[in-house]
């Protein structure tokens, strides 16, 4: 089943870019990566299916139903932890996070003192009080106080010290395994390759790429590190699948992507010294998808 | 309800300080009258040396001043001029203020139709007007009781000062229009401030011309004070005015908050 839906997603900002033609699903229990560098569209697409703006065209639905028309059924089950967090200055923690509860139909006071703990909030201070990483951390307390069955993540980690960071994917992946969705912005790969099944790549407000992180990693490429014992002829390894190829002295270095029997053999033809295969992680791949159009 | 709980203790203080103002404003005016009525014919003389057209802009009505309404009427003047900035304040800030702290993101991400926030606020906000009404409704009955010599009628007194409360609802409809339709308000102050002032000034000159089609322009000219104390009624076209634009300008504050896209800070 799907937990979103997204079809033909555009959003206009006057002359502005904001999204075009955005669709991707989120699968019910995955955590889902949205990736993509700053100004992509990632926040412009979750606004859109918080219904904070509204689509040009397209449409999105969260739990089958239209992001717009059900927008506040919908929400009573989305816990959202925006990438800037402001809240009412003059409140305390506790205040904000009881307010918060209020608009669900549930009783949440046993959660916030669990989520707190875990997060170390001090519910009694002011939250102008607050250091930028505490806000933070009153900003997730309030995203899953409610126990949502979807959760939106915009560029979450920010301004949370290693240690928090760590308590926060643990505490989102017990979500997860209790059944909730993750939809996870970031620019932040290592964080998408950690919690991640699936992921999108979005540039310039477009979908560039939609795979599995696995998939990414395997089928695409791997890095390949070849020392000879003598030279060889330049052209050696120039042929199709063979990418970056880049060779100093005895060194070659290169990106394959292809049958692997086949670069097997061809290196067994050859007299080699030593060699590395490497899976490249994301940040080789995403680098490679963002270079690719320029 | 939650939300409105919010609002109506978020807007608490700022409340009690109007309702205060407003308070001291009559108790200092009034207390002056003893005084003024034993001089009243002294003062009848002073006024008519003042041009008719400044007596006119001011208010000032030379035959009625000596009586506890007539004086009361033109004082009232500054308290609707003070509950107007009150009001238009409550309008302006209740809905920018989450774009201006930037928790717009946060309320609007809660299981709630925006129709259901803006009712809150607008409830709210009426609420306090309604509070800051009947205290002040209470205590100037006090003082005109207090310091009246001869005997007058409270149903006009009532008349006259109920108006505060009409003239609060047209500058807090003005308000949320405005602050709905523009993006981002960065000050509330400069905007109402300016606003009722313009009005107010507006009043001021349209009551030296006695043209009766300006006075639908200012909602500080809506309740003729004298006209109150000539026929114990209201202007009935000024009422219809009234409704018809209050209606109008809530509606469209709803269509287009509905409509609006909340953009990030």
């Amino acid at each position: 089943m799907n937990v979103i839906e997204i079809k033909n997603l555009t959003k206009n900002y006057g002359k502005a870019r904001g999204i075009t033609d955005v669709s991707f699903n989120v699968y019910e229990g995955e955590i889902f990566g949205f990736i993509g560098p700053n100004g992509a569209g990632k926040s412009t697409t979750i606004r859109t299916l918080l219904s904070l703006i509204y689509p040009t065209s397209g449409s999105a639905t969260i739990f089958g139903k239209d992001c717009k028309e059900f927008g506040p059924e919908i929400r009573q089950e989305i816990g959202y932890l925006p990438s800037e967090i402001f809240y009412y200055d003059n409140m305390k923690v506790i205040d904000l996070l009881k307010y918060s509860a209020s608009f669900y139909k549930k009783d949440c006071s046993k959660r916030i003192i669990e989520l707190a703990q875990i997060m170390d909030l001090d519910l009694n201070k002011k939250i102008d009080d607050l250091s930028f990483g505490n806000k933070k951390k009153v900003g997730i307390v309030q995203g899953l106080l409610h126990s949502p069955k979807l959760i939106i993540l915009d560029e979450p980690t920010s301004g949370l010290d290693p240690l928090m960071q760590q308590k926060f994917f643990e505490l989102l992946e017990e979500e997860n395994k209790k059944g909730a969705t993750i939809l996870l912005s970031s620019h932040i790969l290592s964080e998408v390759q950690r919690l991640c099944t699936r992921v999108a790549i979005i540039k310039e407000g477009k979908i560039i790429k939609l795979d599995k992180i696995s998939t990414l990693q395997e089928n695409n490429h791997k890095r390949f590190k070849i020392e000879m014992k003598s030279k060889i002829d330049e052209n050696y390894f120039n042929f199709s699948g063979v990418t970056n190829l880049d060779i100093k002295g005895n060194i070659i270095n290169f990106l394959f992507s292809g049958n692997i029997n086949f670069i097997m053999k061809k290196i067994s033809e050859i007299e080699i010294a030593n060699l590395w295969i490497e899976e490249p992680d994301l940040e080789e791949i995403f680098m490679h998808y963002y270079e690719k159009e320029d | 309800m939650n939300m409105f709980l919010h609002e109506l203790k978020a807007y608490r203080k700022s409340t009690i300080i109007w309702t205060c103002s407003l308070v001291a404003l009559v108790v200092l005016f009034l207390s002056m009258f003893p005084a003024f009525s034993k001089e009243a014919t002294a003062f009848k003389e002073i006024m008519k040396g003042f041009p008719e057209p400044v007596r006119k802009s001011l208010g000032l009505s030379v035959d009625s001043m000596s009586s506890i309404l007539g004086f009361y009427s033109y004082m009232f003047l500054y308290t609707t001029l003070c509950g107007a900035i009150q009001a238009m304040n409550l309008g302006t800030s209740i809905i920018s203020k989450e774009v201006r702290a930037k928790t717009a993101d946060f309320l609007l991400t809660r299981p709630v139709t925006r129709g259901a926030v803006m009712t809150s606020k607008l409830m709210a906000a009426l609420t306090c007007l309604v509070i800051t009404n009947l205290i002040y409704l209470a205590s100037s009955s006090i003082m005109a009781s207090v310091v009246a010599t001869e005997k007058y009628s409270y149903k006009i007194f009532f008349m006259i000062s109920i108006t505060l409360f009409f003239v609060q609802l047209m500058f807090l409809a003005l308000g949320i229009v405005i602050s709905v339709l523009v993006p981002k308000i960065k000050s509330v102050l400069p905007i109402s401030l300016g606003t009722v002032f313009a009005f107010f000034i507006i009043g001021m000159f349209v009551a030296t011309t006695g043209d009766d089609a300006m006075r639908y322009i200012t909602p500080f000219k809506y309740f003729d004070a004298n006209y109150i104390l000539k026929n114990t009624s209201y202007e009935i076209s000024f009422i219809i005015t009234e409704i018809g634009f209050i209606a109008f300008a809530i509606t469209a504050s709803y269509f287009v908050y509905y409509k609006k896209d909340v953009h990030s800070a």
